[in-house]
């Protein structure tokens, strides 16, 4: 430090002769830099400012883009304060992008939702930059307060991947982890530090200057000399001295002072301010942000806007943050001091600024922020009842992680013990996916909720019954889903539950949640109504993400009634997917497995695989079993009508192991007997068939499948018997489709006993099922060929129907009868050699990726955590230059990284 | 910066969960507004610069006080864990 310092004082001895100065033009005045300007201008590819507090970094970053005017091409980013909410930064991010001339034609919006993946973000952002033929700039300032550690990792991913038009120019407090050794290698990390950002004696001359202060050469010497060029201390002991009687008195007493640059300067200054002035500033510095309304509320005077006002033109470390001049910060560094000098001269004061704030924030729409006043004042209560109120409006908006930031801002001990507090904290834990955290918070919430006083126990049932669903959504026990999704709907109907305009959201999210548990207990004909009202009022009340996942649950309905309905709203769900940009959502996942299966059942192998994969992928990355299991169901039944009976075997064990009470699990095991039946496994499915209860054996779908097992023993007598109960609607079948698949096997096993007749007609009632949909999955499991030749040339309604089948079935059994998308692009782009090679636990990760295992279970194979095992995936995509699973493994493979497929192509 | 940390005391895993007494040096001499920072810690001036020291639970706490430091545009010369009296 010595150094600097002489530095600095020596060179301001070469200039102390000169005489006064002039005064700058127009306020405010910013001192030209021209160095430091250019060494952002040349940027390389990552330029990092990181100094302390007060070094004026902010204020170099501005002048710069204006005076290269680059407004245009320079996306400003400041973090927030202590920010903790990945989703929170990524959209404003995108959102300053946007504002940009490049980036409003090339970036897509994403709009807030729960559970969005931020990584998805990245990518998505990465894929709208990569056509950028123009220098843009990325600054984000305070890049300290970020604090989630899982937001810097995907800021460094985005980094290493960005086009080289792409700059970033990070502004930080402090050196931040980030992964640049590559960069810096490579010549393309600039750095600005500390001593890069002191003025200079000409600089701060000019500084000066430009606030109205002439200096003669000894007085500046002092200044230059004691605040070590530092632009806080300048601009501070700018501030002091504009309009001073005796500056030279001035620095006498400065340079006589012990005291630190900044806690003299500020005494100086404040001791400068009108009364009023500085009682504003010392009462609103509690505020993250300050408009004149609250600067009047705090400060119990008037005016407070053209004071804010006045002080930022006169550069006084307040600075505007919208266009109209309405809301102002402080600089951070003099916010702090401020406080300090507000708790030591009025320690009184403080808890009941807060309190005044947080009435004030929360009844103009900043809950947030209300919030944190609210705990700042420790009123608990007061914190509880407004996130309470507004848990589900900052649930819809996506901002669980800010909620779960919120929640920590509570004592432990006064968490649980406040019911409607714990009640929320068992929501937090759900939605954070901690189930049995969620759950203890549940019971203690549960126990308490009595003690809640009257005016609150509307909202506590709200959270309760909302964590209550969550968690039961989790089990997969359906009739208790709806159950408590029907006590939702009941308690956001009644008017004291809600806050005022979350009723509508709540009864959106309960329709949806009850919709789908009555689908799935058999009740379509209620699920139906119940979606589309929640898809209504979902669109009326302009909640997006809502109307999605209603949508996708409807889509679902039509998969067991009409296909091409399927097929057509779970399309409308992706696209409503795809232009938010929630590609990545569980959701998504749902979507992507409908359609898919429709196009299965419609016989289109090909264009079901790679929605199938889709849905694979979404699901791999999360911990929601009923959703993996799902995914495995659709996978068995695409490879089972490719032929490739192992793997369907395989996708069908994969997917009991997961079932549970799931509805699916009774057809489940059916698909499992034709899998087996296919391989010619008969032991086998005697061992899967033994385990079922008489009840169960006598369903339907059983007894189809005990005559899919007699046939494949080559006894049509026995199919017929087990068909019969089926016919005669003794055993019934959950789904009218399999019907048709009944009528083919009858069909075959008439035909087997001698009665073409019997066939034919049976054959024509499975063709009747069939043909409206186009369902042609069954036809493709029982190959009859023959059969269907003979009935083309008798008299048949379907003759189209059966040329389409012969036509699937003539082609080149489990080859997939066109070349997928896949195989037709080829993999042109794909790199012969990485750039980066694979990490050896990337390898150990890369080594599963051909396995089902999520990665969860990919994450217990190894012994790691599960967000290890993602960290790897996302890596080893990156690494590979894939999007997906599959596609990585395509592309391992050629590479030579992983064995060839075993399956046949 | 002229940070001498003891890492070995400061970031060892070894014995960071207990409370420690700390003794931690500022450049330059922080008056009644900047000492009000720092409650928990006894503000002490020596050879033009200052030394807070006090008892820190744990390495939050000594954490806590770092960032404090940080923010006031203070520079922290020297972190020092002192052994137990």
């Amino acid at each position: 430090m010595t150094t600097v310092n002489e530095r600095v004082v020596g060179a301001a001895d070469t200039v102390a002769g000169q005489p006064t100065f002039r005064r700058g033009p127009a306020r405010p005045t910013v001192v030209p830099r021209p160095g430091l300007w250019e060494r952002l201008g040349q940027s390389t590819r990552v330029t990092m400012v990181s100094a302390p507090p007060g070094s004026g970094k902010t204020v170099l970053l501005r002048s710069w883009i204006s005076a290269a005017g680059v407004t245009e091409r320079a996306a400003w980013v400041p973090v927030a304060r202590d920010e903790h909410d990945p989703q929170r930064f990524w959209l404003s991010v995108l959102a300053g992008l946007r504002q940009t001339s490049a980036g409003s034609a090339l970036v897509r919006t994403v709009t807030a939702a729960p559970d969005l993946d931020e990584w998805s973000i990245v990518e998505r952002l990465l894929t709208d930059l990569a056509s950028l033929d123009q220098r843009l700039w990325l600054v984000i300032d305070d890049l300290h307060e970020l604090r989630s550690e899982q937001a810097r990792r995907q800021l460094e991913l985005l980094i290493l991947r960005a086009p080289a038009e792409l700059r970033f120019v990070l502004a930080t407090r402090h050196d931040v982890r980030l992964g640049l050794h590559r960069l810096r290698l490579e010549g393309e990390l600039t750095e600005i530090r500390a001593d890069d950002l002191r003025f200079s004696p000409a600089e701060a001359r000019e500084l000066l200057a430009g606030a109205g202060v002439e200096l003669t050469g000894p007085v500046l010497t002092v200044l230059l000399g004691r605040t070590e060029g530092w632009a806080a201390g300048l601009r501070l002991a700018a501030l002091s001295l504009a309009g001073h009687p005796d500056p030279q008195r001035f620095a006498v007493e400065f340079s006589g002072s012990e005291r630190t640059v900044a806690e003299y300067l500020l005494a100086e200054v404040l001791d400068r301010q009108s009364v009023q002035v500085r009682r504003l500033l010392l009462r609103t510095s509690v505020l993250e942000r300050v408009n004149g309304e609250l600067a009047d509320l705090l400060s119990g005077g008037s005016g407070g806007e053209a004071v804010l006002q006045d002080l930022e033109e006169a550069n006084a470390f307040v600075v505007s943050l919208d266009p109209a001049r309405s809301w102002f910060r402080y600089h951070h560094l003099f916010a702090g001091l401020l406080q300090l000098e507000l708790r030591r001269t009025e320690p009184g004061e403080v808890t009941k600024l807060h309190e005044l704030a947080a009435g004030w924030l929360a009844g103009h729409g900043y809950p947030v922020e209300a919030i944190r006043h609210a705990q700042a004042a420790r009123d608990w209560r007061l914190a509880t009842t407004l996130l309470a109120d507004h848990w589900p409006g900052l649930h819809v908006s996506g901002q669980d992680a800010t909620v779960h930031a919120l929640m920590a801002g509570f004592p432990v001990g006064v968490r649980a013990g406040d019911a409607e507090l714990a009640a929320l904290a068992a929501v937090d834990q759900l939605a954070a996916g901690s189930l049995q955290a969620g759950e203890r918070y549940l019971e203690l919430a549960e126990r308490e909720a009595a003690s809640v006083p009257a005016g609150r126990r509307g909202q506590t049932q709200v959270l309760l019954a909302v964590a209550r669903l969550h968690l039961v959504g989790q089990g997969g026990d359906q009739r208790a889903r709806a159950e408590e999704a029907r006590r939702l709907l009941a308690v956001a109907e009644t008017s004291e539950a809600a806050q005022p305009g979350w009723a509508e959201e709540l009864r959106a999210y309960a329709l949806v949640q009850l919709g789908d548990a009555e689908t799935w207990t058999g009740r379509v004909d209620l699920a139906e109504p119940h979606l589309e009202q929640a898809m209504a009022l979902a669109r009326r009340i302009g909640r997006p993400y809502l109307e999605f996942t209603a949508l996708t649950f409807r889509a679902e309905i039509e998969l067991n009634r009409r296909l091409p309905r399927a097929e057509e709203l779970s399309r409308q769900a992706v696209e409503l997917a795809e232009r938010h940009g929630w590609t990545e959502d569980l959701f998504m996942g749902f979507a992507s497995m409908t359609l898919g299966s429709a196009l299965t059942w419609q016989g289109r192998l090909d264009e079901a695989e790679d929605w199938v994969q889709r849905a694979e992928f979404t699901f791999r990355a999360e911990s929601n079993p009923a959703a993996a299991m799902g995914g495995y169901y659709v996978r068995g039944q695409l490879e089972l009508a490719r032929g490739r009976g192992a793997d369907a075997l395989a996708a069908f064990r994969a997917a009991e192991r997961l079932a549970g009470p799931h509805p699916l699990a009774r057809p489940l095991r059916a698909w499992l007997v034709y899998a087996l039946a296919s391989l010619g496994e008969a032991g086998q499915v005697e061992h899967v068939l033994a385990g079922l209860s008489d009840r169960d054996r006598g369903r339907g779908e059983m007894r189809i499948a005990d005559a899919v097992l007699a046939l494949a023993r080559d006894d049509p007598r026995a199919a017929t018997m087990a068909l019969a109960p089926v016919f005669d609607d003794s055993a019934r079948v959950g789904w009218r489709s399999w019907l048709a698949e009944a009528f083919l096997l009858e069909a075959v096993a008439r035909d087997a006993l001698g009665d073409p007749g019997a066939a034919g007609r049976a054959l024509e009632q499975a063709l009747d099922l069939a043909e409206p949909d186009g369902t042609l999955m069954w036809f493709l499991l029982h190959p009859a060929s023959g059969l269907l030749e003979r009935q083309a040339r008798q008299r048949t309604a379907h003759a189209a129907l059966i040329a389409e089948i012969l036509d699937l079935l003539g082609g080149p059994r489990g080859n997939g009868r066109r070349a997928s998308t896949r195989e037709r692009d080829g993999l042109g782009g794909l790199p012969t050699r990485l750039m980066e090679p694979l990490s050896t636990s990337e390898l150990r990760v890369l080594r599963y990726l051909p396995t089902h295992l999520s990665a969860p279970e990919i994450a217990g194979e190894l012994s790691v955590s599960t967000s290890t095992v993602k960290t790897h995936m996302r890596n080893l995509y990156a690494k590979l230059g894939a999007h997906r699973r599959a596609e990585a493994i395509e592309r391992a493979r050629a590479l030579g990284l992983l064995a060839p497929s075993a399956r046949p192509r | 910066m002229l940070v001498a940390m003891t890492t070995d005391d400061v970031a060892g895993a070894r014995g960071a969960a207990q409370p420690g007494l700390y003794e931690i040096w500022v450049r330059g001499h922080l008056g009644e507004l900047m000492q009000s920072a720092f409650p928990a810690l006894q503000v002490q001036t020596r050879r033009g610069d200052t030394v807070l020291t006090g008892v820190l639970t744990d390495r939050a706490a000594l954490h806590g006080v770092l960032a404090e430091i940080e923010a006031l545009g203070l520079e922290l010369l020297e972190v020092r864990r002192l052994p137990p009296r």
